[in-house]
């Protein structure tokens, strides 16, 4: 017969599971879905999961007295089923708040997710959701400027921003891709974007890219009379060339700079999110990397928890799936964490995964950033869905156009427009989306020529993370 | 087997020639730079690089905007544009290869 597992001296329960305790208003609040081995209890196990998340190692060096264990330790509170997957239950284990160094994303995921995923009383587990207490929320930083401030920086009101992320096709060289990034600013785009993994390799480096890319945004700029921008990536191998690179974008007068906090890192984060916050710099923030963490849904850490988790470190934006298009994410899940990006104050509502209400406090909202996948005519979609507080990134949808870089970014910015007025009106965007594009394309041949390229498309992938209630 | 270090020429390239350097060579026809027997085959880099150089200064003058274009230039690039995109779909392309590889 194989070993059973086995807590050792004394049952982790007879500690840690406390049915009784009412969470306190200071306690961080986690909720774990838990698939434990075969025959372990479940409060065994969810005291376990609440052990080794907080002071379970400890006490096995030094001795209760002299840490206070009763004080420190977590707390297992509540258990209940996972809708439709008797496989696994939800525990709920309240930390209190002194168990964590002030404005530390790095503490906090230490501590939550550093040791327990590998327990063996586990054979999965997954972070779904923590709330955070307005008394830790004020001990950080947070984004470094807020939807408003950067609505004010850029002089732009009333309707979604426009990005677009250059792909280096064909090697492009410095000069050619900042030749990129200017036909898309110029025909209509408020912001272009580099790719993910483009950092400073051999082919173009960052400083060459930087320089072209300057001179395309103060060209655009001049032309259109409106303020640009480029998400000039400054994630590097150490947080020191991370930080040449930023102060070398803000002299030569960017306004927007972009990392990659999960590939990153949370130190280097929220480092870069406080000189930002301290130098008037926007900072556009890309996931990759989420999916290792936040696709499997029995194991892993949630995608709403990465979002609080970056909004406490500090970001102005931040990629969140698009609901619509080839990359479609489940709507309502997507829709709850769009809310935690944004709101002040988000209720508990287990019909989009959140798990706890969230008191953000006076700390500035992040732009979600819808990517992948969408073009112009998912306009109407995404008008309605992500509402003027996001950035709606058109990559394909705009480089792709058979016209060429400007034509495309012309033409989703006429369709924005054209969504944004129609809604103004009381219109229906995702009823009378053809008609209100199609009376659009009227005045604008770029329109037309994008309607026509993309109109046969279909993406009809079903979503591999969906809501456990939809399990029901 | 190395790669060319040769255009094909748009008449052979991929999608129908719905490519970066076929839009270049497209361009190139609309504003008269090449004529619209010019294919670009056997074409070197430098070349292509240097017809596109040639192709953003005209673009330049329009502010990279199609509806800016005169008319007589409009109707060219209408034409032009028109055929191409009708040989690119008969070739399999579609807007779907452009929205292929995208993050999230």
């Amino acid at each position: 017969m194989a070993k059973t597992y086995d807590a050792g001296v004394k049952e982790y329960r007879e500690t840690y599971w406390m049915p009784d305790y009412t969470p306190k208003d200071t306690d961080i609040l986690a909720c774990f879905k838990v698939t434990p081995q075969d025959g372990v209890p479940r409060e065994e196990v969810a005291a376990a999961v609440a052990a080794e998340s907080s002071t379970g190692t400890w006490t096995t060096v030094w001795t209760d007295l002299l840490t206070d264990l009763d004080y420190y330790k977590g707390r297992a509170y509540a258990i209940e089923d996972v809708p439709g997957d008797d496989t696994c239950f939800y525990a709920f284990i309240a930390y209190p708040i002194d168990l964590f160094e002030e404005g530390s994303i790095v503490n906090v995921m230490t501590s939550l997710v550093g040791n327990v995923f590998g327990f063996k009383a586990l054979r999965a587990l997954r972070l779904e959701d923590v709330r955070f207490p307005i008394a830790y929320v004020m001990t950080c930083n947070g984004p470094p400027q807020g939807i408003q401030l950067e609505r004010d920086i850029l002089n732009k009101y009333g309707r979604p921003l426009l990005g677009c992320t250059i792909k280096p096709k064909l090697g492009l060289s410095a000069k050619n891709y900042g030749r990129a990034c200017y036909e898309g600013l110029r025909g209509g785009l408020d912001f272009t974007k580099d790719d993910e993994n483009v950092n400073s390799q051999p082919f173009m480096r960052w400083r060459a890219r930087f320089d072209f890319v300057m001179e395309a945004i103060l060209k655009a700029e001049a032309e259109t009379g409106e303020r640009k921008g480029h998400y000039l990536n400054v994630t590097a191998a150490t947080s020191d060339e991370m930080m040449k690179r930023a102060e070398y974008a803000k002299e030569i007068g960017a306004p927007i700079i972009m990392h990659d906090y999960i590939t990153g890192g949370w130190s280097a984060n929220t480092q870069l999110a406080q000189w930002c916050q301290d130098n008037g710099m926007l900072l556009h923030i890309h996931r990759a990397m989420h999916a290792v963490l936040d696709r499997n849904p029995h194991h892993g850490i949630h995608f709403r928890v990465l979002t609080k988790l970056l909004r406490l470190s500090g970001g102005d934006h931040l990629h969140s799936g698009t609901v619509v298009g080839k990359l479609e994410g489940d709507r309502e899940a997507t829709l709850g964490w769009i809310d935690i990006m944004r709101d002040s104050y988000v209720k508990e509502d287990r019909s989009r995964g959140i798990f706890f209400d969230q008191d953000w406090g006076a700390m500035p909202g992040v732009l979600p950033v819808a990517s992948g996948g969408i073009h112009v005519w998912h306009m109407p979609a995404l008008v309605n869905i992500f509402g003027d507080d996001s950035v709606l990134q058109f990559g394909g949808g705009t480089l792709g156009h058979p016209w060429g870089n400007a034509a495309g970014a012309a033409a989703n910015r006429v369709a924005v427009e054209a969504c944004v007025e129609a809604r103004n009106m009381g219109r229906e965007l995702e009823k009378e989306g053809k008609d209100i594009l199609t009376a659009a394309a009227k005045n604008s041949p770029e329109l037309a020529a994008a309607m026509e390229t993309w109109k046969e498309i279909k993406f009809e992938f079903d979503t591999v993370d969906k809501l456990d209630v939809s399990h029901k | 087997m190395s790669k060319p270090d040769r255009y094909v020429g748009i008449d052979n390239d991929i999608n129908g020639g719905m490519t970066s350097i076929g839009k270049i060579i497209r361009d190139a026809w609309v504003f008269g730079l090449v004529p619209e027997t010019e294919t670009c085959e056997g074409w070197n880099l430098a070349g292509i690089d240097a017809l596109l150089q040639k192709v953003n200064g005209e673009w330049d003058k329009y502010g990279c905007m199609v509806s800016q274009l005169p008319e007589p230039l409009a109707i060219r690039h209408r034409e032009i544009y028109a055929q191409a995109v009708r040989k690119a779909k008969a070739a399999g392309w579609s807007g779907e290869h452009e929205t292929g590889d995208e993050e999230a």
